[in-house]
C-alpha cells in the first residue's frame, strides 16, 4: 500500500518536474534573444556625422564633416560580432527547443547544449567588457596618453554605444543564468532505469 | 598512487596558477619614465582603468588557484570548484578582453577619435604589456582545457550507459 502511493507520488512528482522548467527556461532564452539582438542592432547602427566650420575663405565658410562610427572602433566591431553570435545562438536554441525536442546525436543534446551555451557566455562577456572599457576611455579620455575624451563632442553616438552596452551586460546576465541551468539539467538528468536522483 | 586523471588536473591548475600570477607581476612591474621634447613623462599600468582591472582579476583568480590546490582529493567542495571555475573563466575573459582593447588603441591609435598611438615614446613599457597579455591569453586557454576536462571527468561517471 505504501509503495503503492510512493510510485504514484514520485510519478505525478515527475511529470509535473519538467513542464514550470521547460517554460522558464523558454523565456530566459527569448529574453536574452531580444537584450543581445537590441544590442547588436542598437551599436551596428550608431552613427553620427558633425558638420564643422573648420575655415572661412572670403564669405563661404569651409566645412568639413566628420563622423564617428562604430566601425572606427575594434572593439565595437567585436561587441557587434558576438551579440550578433549570441542572439543567432538563442534563435537557434529557441527554435530546437520548440520545433526540434526528438534531434539528438548519440544522447549527447543536453551536452552539446550546456556547451554552446558556456562559449555563448564567454563570447558576450568578451565582447560586452572590451566595449565597455574602450567606453570609458571614449568619456574621459586619457590624460597620460593624450588622448581627449570625444563624448563632448558625439553625444549621441556616446548615448546610443552606452545604451547597447546597457543591453548588453543584461543579456549577458540571463546567458548565465540559463548557461547555469543548462548544466544543472545535464546534471540531474535521471537515468531511465533507475530512481535515484545523482547530484 | 597518484591517479593519472588527477595528475593531469593538478598539473593544469599549476599551470593556470603560474600563468596568471606571471601575468600579475609583469603587469604590476611596467613602468617606463621618460622625456619627450622636454616633456617628462611616465607610463604606469595604473593609467588605465583596463590593465587594473586585468591586474585586479588575474590576483583573485591567482588566490583562488593557490587555495584549490589544498582541496583534498574526494571532498565535496568540487562540485562548487567547477562552478567557481566556470566564473572565473568569464572574468579571465573579460579581462584579458578589456586590457587587449585598450592596448590596441595604445599601439596603433584610433585616427578618427584623434588618438595617437603610444608605443612609440614608451616602447618598453608596451612590449611588458604585450608579455603580460600573452601570460594571461596561456592562462584562458589553459582555464578553458581544464574547465572542459573537469566538466568531462565530473559528468563521465553520471552518463554512465547514456554517454
Amino acid at each position: 500500500m505504501a509503495l503503492q502511493n510512493e510510485d504514484k507520488l514520485e510519478v505525478g512528482y515527475s511529470s509535473l518536474q519538467p513542464k514550470p522548467k521547460k517554460w522558464v527556461l523558454l523565456m530566459l532564452r527569448l529574453l536574452a534573444f531580444f537584450a543581445t539582438a537590441a544590442a547588436t542592432v542598437v551599436m551596428g547602427l550608431n552613427k553620427e556625422t558633425k558638420t564643422l566650420v573648420v575655415a572661412t575663405v572670403g564669405t563661404t565658410p569651409i566645412k568639413a564633416t566628420l563622423t564617428a562610427k562604430f566601425q572606427h572602433t575594434p572593439a565595437f566591431v567585436f561587441f557587434v560580432i558576438a551579440n550578433g553570435l549570441a542572439s543567432m545562438h538563442n534563435l537557434v536554441m529557441i527554435m530546437g527547443d520548440l520545433f526540434g525536442q526528438k534531434l539528438d546525436y548519440k544522447g549527447l543534446r543536453l551536452a552539446m547544449i550546456a556547451i554552446l551555451d558556456m562559449m555563448t557566455v564567454a563570447l558576450i562577456s568578451g565582447g560586452a567588457s572590451a566595449a565597455a572599457f574602450m567606453a570609458e576611455l571614449g568619456k574621459n579620455g586619457n590624460s597620460h596618453a593624450r588622448w581627449n575624451s570625444i563624448c563632448d563632442k558625439y553625444k549621441t553616438f556616446c548615448d546610443h554605444g552606452g545604451g547597447a552596452l546597457i543591453a548588453s551586460f543584461a543579456g549577458l546576465i540571463l546567458m548565465l543564468i540559463i548557461s547555469v541551468m543548462s548544466i544543472i539539467k545535464l546534471l540531474i538528468k535521471p537515468k531511465p532505469d533507475s530512481t535515484t536522483v545523482v547530484p | 598512487m597518484v591517479k593519472p586523471k588527477r595528475l593531469l588536473r593538478l598539473l593544469l591548475r599549476i599551470i593556470v596558477l603560474g600563468s596568471t600570477l606571471a601575468a600579475v607581476i609583469i603587469m604590476a612591474t611596467s613602468h617606463e619614465k621618460g622625456t619627450f621634447f622636454a616633456l617628462s613623462y611616465e607610463a604606469k599600468y595604473s593609467d588605465t582603468p583596463a590593465f587594473k582591472f586585468f591586474v585586479i582579476a588575474n590576483a583573485i583568480v591567482t588566490v583562488y588557484g593557490f587555495l584549490v590546490l589544498f582541496i583534498p582529493s574526494e571532498s565535496q567542495l568540487w562540485g562548487l570548484v567547477l562552478a567557481l571555475d566556470l566564473v572565473f573563466t568569464m572574468l579571465l575573459i573579460s579581462s584579458i578582453s578589456a586590457a587587449l582593447a585598450v592596448a590596441q588603441v595604445g599601439k596603433k591609435g584610433n585616427s578618427s577619435a584623434g588618438w595617437l598611438p603610444v608605443c612609440g615614446q614608451v616602447t618598453k613599457y608596451c612590449n611588458q604589456v604585450t608579455r603580460a597579455l600573452v601570460a594571461g591569453f596561456i592562462a584562458i586557454i589553459t582555464y578553458i582545457i581544464l574547465l572542459l576536462y573537469s566538466i568531462y571527468t565530473f559528468l563521465n561517471p553520471l552518463l554512465g550507459k547514456n554517454g
